[in-house]
């Protein structure tokens, strides 16, 4: 039970937190504070600051999708890669041998990917 | 890690390298006719390993993989189907010149995670495997990327991935109420209690029925297939029906003969109900179907649920205590690969040269080529369980289990169905040889669907008439297995 009263006190703040940013600005207006004069720029859905540029339904270049995946491949082969380079000297030729089956089957995706050409941009 | 437990392993590390060398292979030749003939013959380095394996009984990788006769029985019959399969989509697959490489690797990568299935005794690793068969399947599914095959390979994905999660859910449950993921563990937390009285035992199991329910077809998880039917390469839909479903049942009765067996008495039942629903709901369905894979599909789903009346039969003993219902779920699996494959390539036969695939357009096929007209009339005769053809031993086995385990009403509902189903298969034949036909132009099948036809129903004739040979086989694999 210990541990559920810490969870119980995180969501009553996680609930506090949030509703009372939402009312400090009622708070100051009815206290006369902060003035209430509204016009286009402000009521303007708000992104980055910077002004927006055409429509964001834009068709992407599907390319993307397989740069994409191809990244993530990787990405996850380095992860995988990190824990046995920090031990490696504990698993010995065993564990480089797997490492080496591992990149091997990495690879076959990767020819693939190249002979397929759709490492190529066009 | 010992070299023997690679060795227990080989058929699976061997088939998946092929389909490595496969797609390698696609890169660099020109001919891609040849992709074929290399699959084919480099399954031959699975099928020798298996071989040698035969007679064997171990464990490798700590228990993760058991490997016994059972496990080989299936690991005979996946690379049987993938084989036959090879050769009868080698013309469309040609004909449709792109991605041929592929098609054959996610064959064998199926192909692979099947074998895994049938001798895995841990549910992660059981996971693992199905998921590397079913994300092939799809693959294969959506392969003519045509408006209903995409549609199809949608719908498969969305429901496999619902399976999956709903499987994963009970297997989560199983390990929570048991501590341990290996089979035998599980068994021994399970032992023999009441299953009423542990309600996340009964959700976790009744869980895992609907994901392992998914892939033998079985009802209430069959709606996806008639659509994937139909989409479907229609050698991909006989893989489907066949291995798919085999790799299905494999894992069934590894996970709660094993498991599960101290309340088998629980599960006997749920499995004699969902029997009668699916030959039932499928027998009655298929006999409005106007397309000949539909019906076909349907038809797979009555044949789910006969085989499903092997696993309630798991009461049932010989005089030596063997188990019945586990020898007829396997003889009748070999069977209905044999036919079902041959029902399927004579349809890829026909809808080579007639673009059609509704039984309209096998109208009249017996003066057109006498051939085919018989072979599919000797595969429905056996679907229908008459003999003298395999699926009449299959069926005569299965329900003869049914009545040993005191299941009477399940064996009488069995042999009710079998009379249904025998409008619509006769249809087909009475459509073939007593309605006129579109034209008088001969039919010839191409060389290669010739060859996994005259396999394939030589199989369903020579089992017919020696169904010795296949039950012996089938009693030697389910010797040993619990149960």
């Amino acid at each position: 039970m210990h541990q559920f009263g810490f969870i119980a006190i995180f969501m009553v703040l996680a609930v506090l937190v949030p509703v009372s940013m939402l009312l400090i600005p009622y708070a100051l207006t009815l206290a006369g504070i902060k003035p209430h004069r509204p016009d286009k720029v402000k009521n303007d859905t708000y992104e980055c600051g910077v002004r927006t540029v055409g429509g964001s339904w834009v068709r992407f270049n599907f390319r993307y999708y397989y740069f994409a995946l191809s990244f993530l491949i990787f990405d996850v082969e380095a992860v995988f890669l990190f824990p046995w380079a920090v031990h490696a000297r504990q698993l010995h030729w065993f564990g480089f041998g797997a490492v080496l089956v591992f990149v091997a089957i990495i690879t076959v995706g990767l020819a693939y990917e190249w002979r397929k050409k759709a490492l190529e941009w066009k | 890690m010992p070299i023997r437990d690679y060795y227990l392993l080989s058929p699976e590390i061997s088939l998946a390298s092929i389909a490595m060398a496969v797609i390698l292979l696609d890169t660099v030749v020109k001919r891609k006719g040849l992709l074929a003939i290399f699959t084919l013959a480099a399954l031959a380095l699975p099928l020798a390993f298996t071989i040698s394996l035969w007679g064997e009984e171990g464990r490798a990788f700590g228990g993760l993989l058991i490997v016994d006769q059972f496990s080989i029985f299936f690991k005979f019959l996946f690379l049987g189907v993938t084989a036959a399969v090879v050769i009868a989509s080698q013309d469309s697959v040609t004909n449709f010149k792109r991605f041929q490489g592929e098609f054959y690797a996610l064959l064998l990568l199926a192909t692979s995670g099947l074998m895994l299935m049938s001798s895995t005794g841990e549910l992660i690793t059981i996971f693992l495997a199905l998921e590397l068969s079913t994300l092939s399947a799809i693959a294969l599914v959506t392969f003519f990327k045509t408006d209903q095959a995409v549609e199809a390979g949608i719908k498969y994905l969305v429901l496999s991935g619902i399976s999956s999660a709903m499987m994963l859910y009970g297997m989560a449950l199983v390990f929570g109420v048991s501590g341990s993921t290996r089979l035998e563990e599980i068994a021994q937390a399970v032992g023999t209690t009441r299953l009423l009285d542990n309600p996340a035992l009964l959700m976790g199991m009744l869980l895992m029925v609907a994901g392992f329910g998914f892939k033998i077809s079985s009802v209430p998880f069959q709606m996806w297939v008639p659509d994937v039917y139909q989409g479907a390469p229609t050698s991909v839909a006989a893989y489907l029906s066949v291995a798919s479903k085999a790799g299905g049942f494999a894992v069934i009765l590894r996970v709660f003969y094993v498991a599960f067996a101290g309340v088998s008495m629980e599960w006997s039942m749920l499995f004699a109900v969902l029997a009668v629903v699916s030959m039932t709901f499928g027998n009655l369905i298929a006999m409005f179907q106007s397309n000949i894979k539909r019906l076909l599909a349907y038809s797979t789903i009555a044949h789910a649920g006969y085989m499903m009346v092997g696993l309630a039969a798991v009461a049932a003993r010989n005089p030596i205590g063997e188990g019945l219902g586990t020898q007829g779920l396997l003889f009748y699996l070999t069977g209905y690969a044999f036919t079902n494959l041959g029902a399927f390539f004579v349809v890829i036969a026909v809808a080579q040269k007639l673009k059609g695939e509704s039984i309209d357009d096998f109208a009249g096929l017996a003066k057109r080529s006498p051939l085919l007209a018989g072979l599919l009339a000797l595969c429905l005769i056996s679907l229908t369980g008459l003999p003298p053809t395999v699926g009449f031993w299959a069926k005569l086995y299965l329900f003869s289990g049914a009545v040993q385990a005191d299941l009477v009403w399940l064996a009488v509902a069995g042999v009710l169905n079998s009379a249904i189903s025998a409008y619509y298969y006769l249809r087909v034949v009475k459509a073939m040889y007593m309605s006129p036909a579109a034209s008088d132009e001969r039919l010839t099948p191409s060389p290669a669907i010739s060859l996994a036809l005259l396999v394939t129903t030589g199989g369903v004739l020579f089992f017919g008439f020696a169904p010795s040979y296949l039950l012996d086989f089938a009693v030697r694999a389910a010797r040993g297995f619990p149960g």
